[in-house]
Formats: structure tokens, C-alpha cells, sequence
């Protein structure tokens, strides 16, 4: 399989994340709202790290509820976990990022694309 | 047969006219003629980027004399420009004459041109003597910024005055037209 990576926008990277709170949703990207029309969010690389447990951690948008936007994805403790863009959908969205895991104090970073002018 | 020289020209930056040509630099809503006998680069650099300051979400910096672009008497600049910063930037020259602009919206210079004009000669501008040219910029994002760069490069020419020659009267044969204001 390959993967065409013709940018579409400009990269940028959220600030690593830490989970505040076990299954609660937090923001991980604010999406830029600047523009009079509206950009979009291509999620392109995934960094995910626990040193406390075992973690399910899902990606998605919205806050109440988060609707997962990839697969749920499983970090062990203490061993770090990467995604590329070879190895995530091209799931393009209007929203800021959220984030949220099984248990609190792991961490999570991602750069995007953002589409727009 | 010649390399065609012109303004705005798409790919790498060239000069717009040889040494020992004339130009017609649009000043003063007029064109006023000089002999060009100078040419160098200015290389895109540290000395030639300008930060727009500090701008909180979504904010919108003053409108800004770019003072650091004055040119000598008898010169004038052709420049590009990027954008840093997630930031649009609206050019102006003259504090209330913006360029780029449709009859109702003003397009501006963002970190996404470089993404189809690479060489950046939509952003190209002239700027002769101390007709300086103003930027304002615009914080595109959700969240405060600690700078809005733009970085400049081009070419600077040295010019000779030309009185004989004039818009309404006599005109060098072959000439030039440099836009370096947007009075219109």
C-alpha cells in the first residue's frame, strides 16, 4: 500500500495532552476559526505515552459526547505508541480535536493537517 | 530571441528589467521615467523579516509602516513576501490604499500561498523611495500568538532621473511600467 501525500494544508501540532480525568472527553487540537470560511482538520500522526496502566485512548470530536472520529486505540504501560499518516484514515473534519482515555495521566500529541485559506 | 522580463512573474524571482533600461514607476498617480543603472539582490534574511507583534485569537494588529523597507532616493525595491505566522496579512501602500482588492473584499497573504505559488509572485510589490508600504495582520487561529513574521527579498534598482520624458508627452520607446502605489 502507499499513500499519496500531496499536502492539502499546513501542518501544525497540539500541545501534549495529559489526561486530566479517567473517560472524560478534553480538547487536543483547536481548530483555527479565524478565516470567514471555515478550515478543516486532516488528523496526521498520533504520540501517545502511559506510565500508569494500560490505556484505551479514542480521538474524536466534541466534548459531551466525543464521537470517535478513528478506531479506539491500546497503549501499553510504559511503552510509547506512534501513528503515521501512512496509518490513519484521511477522516477530514470541521471540529476542534478531542480526546479522552480509560485512566488519567497519559499523554497524547498529534499534528494535523488544516485545509483552508 | 530575449528573455522576456515582466512584473509579477510566475517562478523563481528575476529581475524586471536590466541595467541601461528605462521604467515608468507609477507614483503620484502618474508614471515619472527613469533609466535604471543598478541592480542587485535582497536575499530573503533576517534583516528583512518583520514581526508584526504579539496578536491575541482571532486579533487584528494596527495597520503598520514597514519602515524598515524604505528605499534611498533614486531607488526602488521589487519584493515578495511570506507569511510565517498563521496569520493574513493585508499589504497596503499608501496607509489607505490596500492592494490585491475586488470591488468588495481585499485578498491577503496567508502561510497556505506558498502551497500553489511557491515562487511567490502573487505577493510581489514595488515600493519606490520612502513611498512605504503598511501591513496589518490578522490571527487566524483560535489561540494568541507570540509573533506575525513576514519575510521579504527581491531586488533593489539604482535609478537615474529622466526629465525629458513624461506620461502625457514624449515616452522612452520601450519602457517599463512599474506599479509602486495603489493610487489609482
Amino acid at each position: 500500500m502507499s499513500t499519496q501525500l500531496i499536502p492539502r494544508g499546513i501542518r501544525k501540532s497540539s500541545a501534549i495532552i495529559t489526561i486530566a480525568a479517567a473517560n472524560v472527553a478534553q480538547n487536543l487540537f483547536l481548530e483555527s476559526v479565524g478565516p470567514t470560511v471555515n478550515r478543516t482538520v486532516i488528523l496526521r500522526k498520533i504520540f501517545a505515552y502511559s506510565n500508569i496502566g494500560n490505556v484505551t485512548i479514542t480521538i474524536g470530536i466534541g466534548l459531551a459526547p466525543l464521537v470517535a472520529i478513528i478506531p479506539p486505540f491500546y497503549v501499553l504501560n510504559t511503552l510509547d505508541m506512534q501513528l503515521t499518516e501512512n496509518e490513519i484514515p484521511e477522516v477530514e473534519v470541521f471540529a476542534n480535536l478531542t480526546v479522552q482515555a480509560t485512566i488519567l495521566g497519559c499523554m497524547v500529541q498529534v499534528e494535523v493537517e488544516e485545509v483552508g485559506s | 530571441m530575449a528573455k522576456e522580463l515582466h512584473t509579477y512573474k510566475a517562478g523563481p524571482i528575476e529581475q524586471v528589467v536590466m541595467p541601461g533600461e528605462n521604467v515608468g514607476i507609477w507614483v503620484n498617480k502618474t508614471y515619472e521615467f527613469y533609466k535604471v543603472d543598478f541592480v542587485e539582490p535582497i536575499t530573503r534574511s533576517d534583516p528583512v523579516t518583520i514581526d508584526l507583534g504579539a496578536l491575541a485569537a482571532l486579533a487584528q494588529s494596527n495597520v503598520v509602516q514597514i519602515t524598515l523597507l524604505q528605499m534611498p532616493d533614486l531607488e526602488f525595491a521589487q519584493l515578495r513576501m511570506e507569511a510565517l505566522d498563521d496569520v493574513s496579512i493585508i499589504l497596503y501602500q499608501g496607509r489607505a490604499d490596500q492592494r490585491h482588492k475586488l470591488q468588495n473584499v481585499v485578498s491577503t497573504i496567508t502561510r497556505f500561498n506558498p502551497l500553489y505559488d511557491p515562487c511567490g509572485h502573487q505577493t510581489e510589490f514595488y515600493e519606490f523611495e520612502d513611498n512605504y508600504i503598511f501591513l496589518q495582520a490578522t490571527n487566524q487561529t483560535a489561540y494568541a500568538l507570540t509573533q506575525a513574521r513576514v519575510v521579504f527579498w527581491g531586488f533593489r534598482y539604482v535609478l537615474t532621473y529622466q526629465p525629458n520624458y513624461n506620461a502625457k508627452g514624449q515616452q522612452p520607446d520601450v519602457w517599463t511600467r512599474i506599479p509602486a502605489t495603489a493610487h489609482l
